[in-house]
């Protein structure tokens, strides 16, 4: 992550137009990447915990949704950082925007679902069918921009036209997502030992009364 | 070209802060459990006493 930062500060040029505000692109991109990942695999886990009814599947799925909400936040507070200096306002209720704001919005709901319901079997039964509802949104969200007329810029590397941007800003771009990547993996397996040894520990309290 | 850097100097800052802070409250809520599970045991050891 370091690395990514320091190339990205330091060894990535600037673009012409939007000044250095541009740089923001290495994160934000990046952000949305893995919360898009993070609220997709939530969502395939709860689908397979559906059949396998494997805790460990429920554990991912809670641990994967917390972090996408973090990455998510990500989004949603430099996104404006960029859109003042290059639009000239904060915000703007465009369906890009708007519809990532809900899906925010929709896995924070998740998370508050998760901690309503005491039932291991059925917290992990509801909180797969919502997760799998929410993820609905996200071929929504990356499409947004072709549907709707909207502020926020067309995808300028996933784009169908080929790659719009110089080399030395898609590689600082790649290294930024596997940097993001390998937080992702790190802050989901630490999360997930958190919720094993809570567990234990409930199962243990359990046992014991 | 304009002179805007302040804007990803404050969200390059934020995304440390929060994925730095998030990291945090995880070691945090592991420390806490521990202690739970280190506090059961000792009551489980004198209830056996």
């Amino acid at each position: 992550m370091i690395a990514a930062f320091v190339r990205a500060i330091f060894f990535t040029p600037p673009e012409a137009l939007q000044g250095f505000a541009q740089k923001i692109f290495y994160v934000h991109v990046p952000s949305a990447w893995i919360a898009f990942l993070a609220f997709g695999l939530t969502a395939f886990a709860g689908a397979y915990w559906l059949f396998l009814k494997d805790p460990r599947l429920d554990r991912f799925a809670e641990s994967s949704a917390e972090v996408g909400v973090v990455f998510t936040t990500g989004v949603l507070v430099t996104g404006p950082l960029w859109g003042k200096p290059i639009w000239g306002i904060w915000w703007v209720w465009d369906a890009r925007l708007t519809s990532t704001l809900f899906l925010w919005f929709l896995f924070l709901g998740y998370l508050v679902l998760r901690s309503a319901v005491d039932d291991r079997d059925a917290r992990a039964r509801y909180s797969a069918v919502v997760a799998m509802l929410g993820a609905l949104l996200i071929p929504f969200i990356h499409l947004s921009v072709y549907l709707f007329r909207t502020q926020h810029p067309m995808p300028v590397v996933a784009n169908p036209t080929g790659v719009q941007m110089p080399m030395v800003m898609v590689k600082t771009l790649l290294l930024s997502l596997g940097a993001f990547t390998l937080v992702y993996i790190a802050l989901v397996r630490a999360r997930m030992q958190l919720a094993t040894e809570r567990d234990a520990l409930l199962d243990r309290a359990t046992s014991e009364a | 070209m304009p002179d805007n850097a302040i804007y990803y100097y404050v969200a390059y800052a934020a995304i440390a802060v929060l994925l730095g802070g998030y990291a945090l409250s995880i070691g945090v809520r592991r420390r806490t459990v521990a202690q739970q599970r280190d506090a059961a045991e000792r009551g489980a050891v004198e209830r056996g006493a």
